[in-house]
């Protein structure tokens, strides 16, 4: 009978990867999402001689997303009472197009400005109007929070896989006689492998469903929740069911090639 | 008489060192029990191994059951050795099985039902007075017990050819006892072809047998 001892080595390294790729994963819509808050917060306003339709300038950025005509002759209706028919018709004449301009997604302050470089060197357009109504403050963390957690990450993907590689070098030794025997008695390798790959399956297993219960705790803890509201966020993005695909398949992927690694190196000794 | 083994003008060599064995010309036939002594180093083992397919053909032709182990491929291999029962001088137990499934080894391996493997595994631990130990694992047995569980699985799929590596080499008198009688009983009842490694042949041996002798590389036979 194998002890819990020789599942945790596996297990643990395992359950370290999975974890920071499930922040990561997390992480990464929170921020998108975020995104989207504020490109709702961001307006351009065009101002211009003749109509502009999306299509005469989409070719200029992929930000740019839609753009609406804003009705004039409401204002102009507002004042209606107060002026001559005859001003109110040169008004008209005069009186250039509005466009508002709605962004596919949220975009720096650079990006925003060269966007609106180029928008006015279009035909037709005399002025640009940027209308920011947030400080991206929180986005600028999010985003350092982001890249501080894929590089460390990173590291504790590092430092996992090296403990996997002493866990596979371990195995190779513990395995190794037992497959020698086997062979020796005519064992194709599926069958003097299959200790190895069960006990993979299962250390897979274990990590994958530690992670997840660990989310799915965390999806109806309190203070996590109440967290994520005070920074604006969506709680339900804390655990997604698509989630599960992915850690399932890294899990199994990263153990079961671990255990082909150990199988692979078998050589029969002479 | 259908030979089982047939090999002309063998050489075998480790990598990298001197030939081991220069010159094995020799033939064996189904049913015979055969001998094989020499001086501890002069290549015995090595023999056997090339028998097994554990040591590559160097020079010269080495035929098992019929099938060139010089150009053997490695399924054909594994099927080879599923019919061959191989003791060895270090017994080769699986220390994390215990007694009963050790013998059952090879029988898993050949894809028997559970229940059959289990069943001869119990008749072969009774024929070799271990049938009280079958739920032990190897680290609890004596070097005596050990060998005869060894020779247990060896017998357990009744191979067409048991090579054995120095069986008795240090047992005590009973597990030695226990193991000449069953590779006898096997060679006289299921015409079993036998070959030991040995440094001495023992006096009690009833069958008639035949004595290969290895000496500086070359092999003879003695008469
Ligand atoms: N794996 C190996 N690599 C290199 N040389 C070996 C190896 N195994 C055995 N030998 C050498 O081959 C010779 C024969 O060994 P062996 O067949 O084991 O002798 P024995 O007759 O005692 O069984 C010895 O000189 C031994 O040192
Ligand atoms: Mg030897």
């Amino acid at each position: 009978m194998r002890s819990i001892k020789d599942h945790m080595a596996l297990t643990i390294s395992l359950f370290a990867i999975l974890f920071c790729i499930e922040s990561l994963l997390v992480l990464d819509r929170i921020v998108k999402s975020y995104e989207n808050d504020l490109k709702e917060n961001y307006s351009l306003i065009l101002v211009a001689d003749r109509s502009v339709k999306v299509s005469d300038i989409s070719h200029i950025d992929t930000l740019i997303g839609s753009v609406e005509p804003i009705d004039a002759e409401s204002i102009l209706k507002e004042i209606e009472g107060r002026m001559s028919e005859e001003s109110l018709s040169k008004i008209r004449q005069i009186m250039p197009l509005f466009f508002s301009l709605k962004l596919r997604r949220y975009a720096d302050r650079e990006r925003i400005e060269k966007l609106k470089s180029e928008l006015l060197s279009v035909a037709g357009v005399k002025e640009v109007h940027i209308f920011e109504k947030v400080h991206d403050r929180l986005y600028s963390m999010l985003l350092f929070i982001k890249s501080t957690l894929t590089l460390f990450g990173l590291l504790a993907g590092v430092v996992s896989i090296l403990l996997l590689m002493k866990q596979m070098t371990i195995w190779q030794f513990e395995h190794k006689e037992r497959m020698q025997i086997m062979s020796l008695f005519g064992a194709p390798v599926w069958l003097r492998s299959g200790v190895l790959f069960r006990l993979a399956v299962v250390d897979a297993f274990l990590a994958f469903a530690a992670v997840v219960s660990t989310m799915l705790y965390l999806s109806s803890n309190s203070e996590a929740i109440e967290f994520l509201q005070s920074i604006g966020a969506d709680p339900d993005l804390l655990f997604r069911y698509d989630d599960i695909a992915v850690l399932a398949a890294v899990s199994f992927g990263v153990s079961l090639t671990c255990a082909a690694w150990v199988v692979a190196r078998f050589k029969e000794e002479q | 008489m259908q030979k089982v083994i047939e090999a002309a003008g063998l050489k075998l060599a480790y990598p990298r060192h001197e030939p081991v064995i220069k010159s094995a010309s020799f033939e064996v036939e189904t049913g015979e029990f055969v001998f094989i002594t020499g001086a501890s180093g002069s290549g015995k083992s090595t023999l056997l191994k090339s028998m097994y397919g554990s040591m590559p053909i160097y020079g010269g032709e080495l035929q098992v059951g019929g099938i060139d182990m010089g150009s053997i491929s490695g399924s054909k291999l594994y099927k080879l050795r599923r019919h061959i029962g191989i003791i060895f001088q270090d017994y080769k137990l699986i220390r994390e099985w215990n007694v009963e499934k050790n013998v059952m080894l090879p029988l898993i391996i050949s894809g028997f039902p559970k229940d059959v493997c289990r069943a001869q595994a119990q008749k072969l631990l009774t024929h070799v007075k271990l049938s009280h130990k079958s739920d032990k694992y190897p680290m609890e047995l004596s070097g005596g017990e050990q060998q005869r569980v060894a020779m247990a699985r060896a017998l357990a799929h009744n191979p067409f050819l048991i090579l054995a590596d120095e069986p008795t080499g240090n047992l005590d008198d009973y597990s030695s006892q226990v193991v000449w009688d069953l590779l006898e009983r096997a060679n006289e009842e299921l015409d079993t072809t036998i070959l030991v490694v040995t440094h001495h042949i023992p006096e009690m041996l009833s069958a008639n047998y035949r004595h290969l002798m290895i000496e500086n590389g070359v092999l003879y036979e003695i008469h």
